[in-house]
């Protein structure tokens, strides 16, 4: 936190669809980590949802290039105008303040999406099958050719709060044709709500909607709508896997393996900032670190990665949450680390301001790479590590949504990158939360908005 | 006491839309005498009598001392309707058997007596007015039939308008049970069901006046095509049965059906009647209904400790239902509301923005269309 908010504004966030603004008679609070209410986010009923998604289904389809023309006016806006009556940085302090998210990152994601939003011309340039056309005027369908379209025309997008960068995403929806609905979380609701705020501005007013809702209403958005995008965990995703027109955000699961091919030592740093950058609490964040060696060897490297963790920790701010969460944090770890040997302070709870903590590096050893706490994904830097044998085969690494594998092995890598269930590979020292414009996170959103039809005139 | 001839029971007979009853005391006084004297009571009240732990006879001296009574309703599951009939009522017409919708278990059953039935809906239409009575329109009504009240209240709702009444039938115990089975997809398949036989009627006939449960309205209110036959034929809107969110109300009354009075009714087999959605809307918006007055009365109660929250705050609804009748004081229901102030001159609380609790007596209360 950076200056403490003067004013005692009591904060807003209410549904915006192309009819304009509405506050709900139902609402439920905003508060602070300690518990300190700040203001109110509005719960629309279902009817409203049902009739918003009836005024975006009719938005029209502006041509592709004016498409991106306004998607790059709109991250200028995000990035720097007045909206909801806030600067950017008052912005940024209302997003740190009450999810927890220290400044910088949050600042850091702001950048990442105007910085997506600006690439996006180039971006779908890179996604579209190459052998598309995203025009009826397009001279390459006189001898017949592939045509871009979209699988439907309305997107609904439960959104997470972990930190501002899971709205990097969606955006491209808006630039593939798209009318898209963003429900907002509880936890931070502003960042959509500011970008909502910007395509509007910038001339996409009937093609973009913010759609609070409580948790009996959330299904009407993917209900109404021709294609979701859902932020959460196993449990969301397990309740979407039928269902062919939701896209689960679940939890990442990311991994970083060390072969005995190279000196774990000089890589300590590349890991630590895999743990723990992003306040540890990013699908990308790495969960699990498989050292290739013997039980010794994975202990050894716990114990330097231990020390390490502290340094970092103690060098960037770390995401603040509401005291009694990080309690319960603290015990489920306990209990689930049973079977492991710890490495790192005793006591995870730090409380930083009355109702306020963070949560203290974990580094813990498990007995094996099959062990299956190696999945256990939390929201602040809590790493397992194992032993690691190349000889058991990639098995450990499945079901991951980002692997970090340095090793001098490109036959082990290939294997990696022959995995269905590995959604992204970087090969050496990268952390695992590398990201960049037009490589795709989780494949591109583009695969699950839009097919090729076959055209010619 | 034992003696019926020598009671004046005028008292229990006084129509409140002629003559206020004021003294409201005067009339729980007689009320007692009535319930459980051996030539008045019902079998089912004059069984309890030595059951309970004071004697209405004597210690039940005001509205307030109803508080005394135990909360009974469970027994309303089992017990035959020839036990309910007041002997002081002699061989008075009996309208129905009406059965609560088996919300928080069992269905409960109660009696309704004709003269009961008629002095009700006397009160109601003059209470909700709709100025349409007699003109001949025709009513819909796309709501449970079958032992619940709200069917055969239809029945008489047309018969006061003077045209004819078509019905869609809805069962809403068969729809908790798909709740409490999970069956999402049964529960869409049979409202769209609902609101298919609803469109065809809309469609073909010349419908006046819709009476109907919130769920069906708001399918109503998606589709279009329903909705520009709803502005082009009906004049008037009622619902009840179920909560409706005080959103969802402003957005059918403001944007959807603008123009058509939609009003509601909050109604219990348990007080054998509806609760009427009072005219002047409160500054919060809020529909609030009130009770027939002295006859049915609510209390707004702390569900712990049972007394009652302030005004403005949200608590359990108590129903008291006090006539010759039938006697069910005290009954907490499954429903929580905003107290708020009742008109002048009437007992109890009038209640705002209704809404189910979510547990009851430790089971689920699973709220379903009805």
């Amino acid at each position: 936190m950076n200056t403490p908010h003067t004013t005692a504004e009591f904060t807003h966030v209410d549904a915006i669809t192309g009819a304009g603004e509405y506050r709900a008679r139902a609402s439920r609070p905003l508060t602070l980590p300690d518990g300190t209410e700040i203001g109110a986010v509005s719960e629309v009923p279902r009817l409203y949802v049902t009739r918003a998604f009836a005024r975006l289904a009719q938005a029209p389809v502006l041509p592709y290039e004016r498409r991106l023309e306004l998607l790059a006016k709109a991250a200028d806006l995000f990035e720097n105008a007045v909206l909801e009556g806030r600067t950017v940085d008052d912005y940024l302090d209302l997003v740190s303040r009450c999810a927890g998210v220290p400044r910088a990152i949050a600042h850091a994601s702001v950048a990442a999406i105007a910085r997506t939003l600006r690439a996006l011309p180039d971006t779908l340039a890179q996604e579209i099958p190459r052998g598309a056309v995203t025009d009826i005027d397009d001279p390459r369908l006189r001898d017949g050719a592939a045509y871009w379209a979209r699988r439907g025309k309305t997107l609904a997008v439960h959104a997470s709060g972990n930190t501002p960068g899971v709205h990097s995403l969606w955006p491209s929806a808006l630039a593939l044709g798209y009318a898209v609905a963003v429900r907002p979380s509880s936890r931070e609701p502003f960042t959509p709500q500011r970008l909502v705020r910007a395509f509007r501005e910038a001339g996409l007013a009937e093609q973009v909607a913010l759609l609070p809702t409580g948790h009996d209403v959330a299904d009407a958005l993917i209900e109404q709508a021709d294609r979701a995008l859902v932020y959460g965990g196993q449990a969301v995703v397990d309740k979407y896997a039928a269902n062919p027109a939701v896209l689960t955000q679940g939890p990442g699961r990311s991994k970083t393996l060390v072969t005995d091919d190279v000196d774990w030592r000089e890589h300590l740093d590349t890991i630590a900032a895999s743990v723990a950058g992003l306040g540890g609490a990013a699908c990308t964040c790495t969960t699990a670190v498989l050292v290739e060696g013997d039980a010794a060897t994975a202990d050894a490297f716990a114990a330097a990665l231990a020390e390490r963790l502290a340094a970092y920790a103690a060098e960037h701010p770390r995401v603040e949450l509401p005291e009694v969460t990080a309690r319960q944090l603290a015990d489920h770890v306990r209990q689930i680390a049973a079977a492991t040997t710890g490495h790192g302070p005793a006591e995870l709870v730090e409380v930083v301001r009355p109702g306020t903590a963070v949560l203290r590096p974990v580094v813990r050893v498990a007995p094996d790479a099959r062990a299956p706490v190696l999945g256990v994904e939390l929201p602040f830097p809590c790493v397992w590590i194992a032993p690691f044998d190349r000889a058991e085969g990639i098995g450990p690494l499945a079901g991951s949504l980002v692997v970090t594998a340095i090793t001098e092995d490109t036959e082990f890598a290939q294997r990696l990158l022959d995995e269905p269930s590995i959604s992204n590979v970087y090969i050496g020292a990268h952390t695992t939360t590398w990201m960049k414009p037009g490589v795709p996170h989780d494949g591109y959103l583009s695969e699950h908005l839009m097919t090729t039809k076959g055209v010619i005139r | 006491m034992s003696d019926a001839a020598a009671h004046d029971w005028s008292i229990l007979d006084v129509d409140p839309t002629q003559q206020k009853v004021t003294d409201t005391d005067a009339y729980v006084r007689p009320l007692m005498q009535w319930h459980f004297g051996p030539e008045t009571g019902s079998p089912f009240w004059l069984d309890r009598r030595s059951r309970l732990d004071f004697d209405p006879l004597t210690d039940v001296k005001s509205v307030e001392d109803l508080a005394l009574f135990p909360n009974l309703i469970d027994e309303f599951r089992d017990v035959s309707a020839e036990e309910l009939v007041p002997r002081g009522l002699g061989d008075a017409k009996i309208a129905a058997i009406f059965e609560s919708g088996g919300t928080t278990g069992r269905p409960k059953r109660f009696l309704m007596f004709e003269e009961w039935f008629s002095r009700y809906l006397a009160w109601a239409g003059r209470k909700a007015a709709s100025g349409l009575g007699g003109s001949g329109i025709n009513l819909l009504a796309t709501t449970p039939s079958g032992p619940h009240m709200i069917g055969e209240v239809t029945v008489r709702q047309s018969h006061a308008l003077g045209g004819k009444r078509f019905t869609i039938d809805v069962d809403p115990r068969w729809v908790k049970k798909l709740i409490e089975r999970g069956r999402a997809d049964e529960l869409g398949a049979y409202v769209d069901h609902l609101v298919d036989q609803t469109a065809d009627i809309l469609a073909t006939q010349d419908i006046g006046m819709i009476q109907t449960i919130p769920v069906l309205l708001t399918k109503i209110a998606e589709r279009p095509e329903l909705v520009d036959l709803v502005r082009s034929k009906v004049k008037r809107i009622a619902w009840g049965g179920a909560h409706m969110d005080p959103d969802t109300r402003a957005i059918l009354r403001e944007e959807v059906f603008p123009g058509i009075p939609i009003v509601g009714g909050y109604g219990s087999t348990t007080i054998l009647s509806v609760a009427v959605e009072r005219k002047d809307e409160q500054p919060s918006g809020l529909a609030t209904f009130d009770p027939f007055s002295p006859y049915v009365f609510f209390r707004v109660v702390d569900p712990g400790t049972g007394r009652p929250v302030a005004y403005g705050e949200r608590g359990q609804i108590v129903m008291n239902h006090i006539t010759k009748y039938a006697l069910i004081p005290n009954n907490l229901e499954r429903d929580t509301a905003v107290r708020t102030p009742a008109e002048d001159g009437h007992i109890g609380d009038a209640v705002a923005d209704v809404a189910p609790v979510q547990t009851f007596d430790g089971s689920a209360v699973t709220e379903g269309v009805y």
